[in-house]
């Protein structure tokens, strides 16, 4: 088992063994494991963000970090209500620390995984001026953690004893667009801007778009 | 009271609390009612201005109840006609709970659409529509979803108090149909639930009596195909 006051056997755990975090989430010392995971989810997010910050350099180096940690965080926020009612209609008797938890050790995972990419994304970063492609890049990568996350969470709902699986993938699809929007809520996030949130509102697709049809911009 | 919402969502309620329907249970979905809807209709109203969804919040949980009161008493008949053996009070009672099922998540999902409403195009944008849309697109799911899931814990719920699946989904389909007709017109003398931009923030119509839902779809039919 996990021990949840040792930070690196939970991280160890959270990789080799998912199953038994699950466990020990519904066990006393859950809010203790929960809050490390959270924390440590959002520090893995920031540490992805400097590599994302350093195409751009300068002021985007903590801003970048900055505004990954702030988006993952509300997400979370925004989608947390949401998860604890779908776990409920997927026939699961949840707590609302296990939900918590569950959702913090995704979002760990994912974090984990990010880090891992950080060094290719890094070479990548440093050799091209494409903001379009580095975009798609840091994407393909959360969507590669964030599968392994939502993986978690699944497994979470049939230890748990759910009746249908159907409810968590709404709710996954749920928390992918929110959080995709999020990167155009918070842009720009590669980029180096004048401003630290954007002026005008928009919504991913049309950003992205419009990202994809932009010139080349220059890395600094 | 939580536990009991949480069996409600998993679709695990007992017949007991229909069987002996006391008034603590009406109070407990009413108050679901009222605080899910109302969340979720302010949502739906800031669009436009703070004030339309104050209006908002206001009409949703009204728009609920006028449909349960009205319905009642035909509701009532027509599950004791279909031979479900559920009285007036268990009728009203199962109703409520849909109702309220719908509610919680509903309100659960008003972060999401509050989210969505924050990053909609402001009024007056050159991309306004497109906000607009998209606010729409997202209420119509939302809503729908938490329609879907109530009426099939509704659906559950009435098999075994019937014991029959036959009945139930006469008893159910029945109740569906004259809540939705009657819905639908209710909601039209409530309206503006979103607010045009073009027109002035009312809590109603100047003429909310005037002219009924299902004139207005056959003059719009009409406009389009003659």
């Amino acid at each position: 088992m996990p021990n949840p006051e040792n930070p690196i056997n939970v991280l160890e755990n959270l990789l080799k063994h998912p199953g038994r975090v699950v466990h020990e989430l519904h066990q006393k010392q859950a809010p203790v494991l929960a809050g490390w995971l959270l924390i440590f989810g959002l520090i893995g997010v920031a540490i992805y963000g400097t590599v994302v910050g350093a195409q751009s350099g300068g002021a985007q180096m903590w801003i970048a970090p900055a505004k990954l940690g702030l988006g993952t965080l509300l997400a979370v926020l925004i989608c947390l209500p949401s998860l604890y009612i779908f776990t409920c209609l997927g026939g699961i008797d949840a707590q609302l620390r296990s939900v918590c938890g569950a959702l913090f050790a995704a979002v760990c995972l994912s974090s984990i995984l990010l880090i891992g990419f950080a060094p290719v994304a890094w070479i990548f970063s440093q050799s091209t001026d494409s903001i379009a492609f580095m975009g798609a890049l840091h994407l393909l990568f959360w969507v590669i953690g964030i599968r392994f996350g939502l993986r978690l969470i699944d497994a979470t709902g049939r230890f748990l004893g759910a009746r249908s699986r159907g409810h968590l993938r709404i709710w996954s699809l749920i928390f992918i667009l929110v959080c995709f929007q999020m990167t155009t809520t918070l842009r720009p996030i590669i980029a180096p801007s004048k401003t630290f949130l954007p002026t005008e509102k928009k919504f991913f697709l049309a950003h992205w778009f419009e990202t994809v049809n932009a010139p080349n911009q220059e890395k600094k | 009271m939580i536990e009991h919402f949480k069996t409600l969502l998993r679709g695990e309620v007992g017949t007991v609390s229909l069987e002996k329907p006391g008034w603590r249970w009406f109070g407990t979905y009413c108050l679901a009612i009222v605080v899910g809807s109302s969340v979720y209709g302010a949502t739906i109203g800031l669009w436009r201005a703070p004030l339309q969804s104050v209006f908002t919040a206001m009409k949703f949980p009204l728009l609920i109840f006028l449909t349960c009161i009205s319905n009642g008493a035909v509701n009532g008949m027509l599950a004791q006609l279909f031979g479900s053996g559920l009285s007036f009070k268990q009728t009203a009672l199962a109703i409520l709970m849909s109702f309220a099922i719908a509610a919680v998540i509903l309100g659960a999902l008003s972060p999401v659409t509050l989210f969505v409403l924050y990053n909609a195009p402001l009024l007056g944008s050159a991309n306004a529509i497109v906000g607009h849309s998209m606010i729409l697109l997202t209420h119509v799911f939302a809503i729908a979803f938490a329609g879907i899931m109530a009426n099939r814990r509704l659906l559950d719920l009435l098999r075994r108090m019937t014991g029959r699946d036959a009945t139930a989904r006469a008893v159910l389909f029945s109740w569906l149909g004259g809540n939705l007709f009657l819905g639908a017109q209710l909601a039209w003398n409530l309206r503006p639930f979103i607010g045009s931009p073009g027109l002035t923030v009312q809590f109603l119509r100047d003429d909310p009596l005037r002219g009924n839902f299902y004139e207005a779809v056959w003059r719009a039919f009409q406009h389009l195909f003659f």
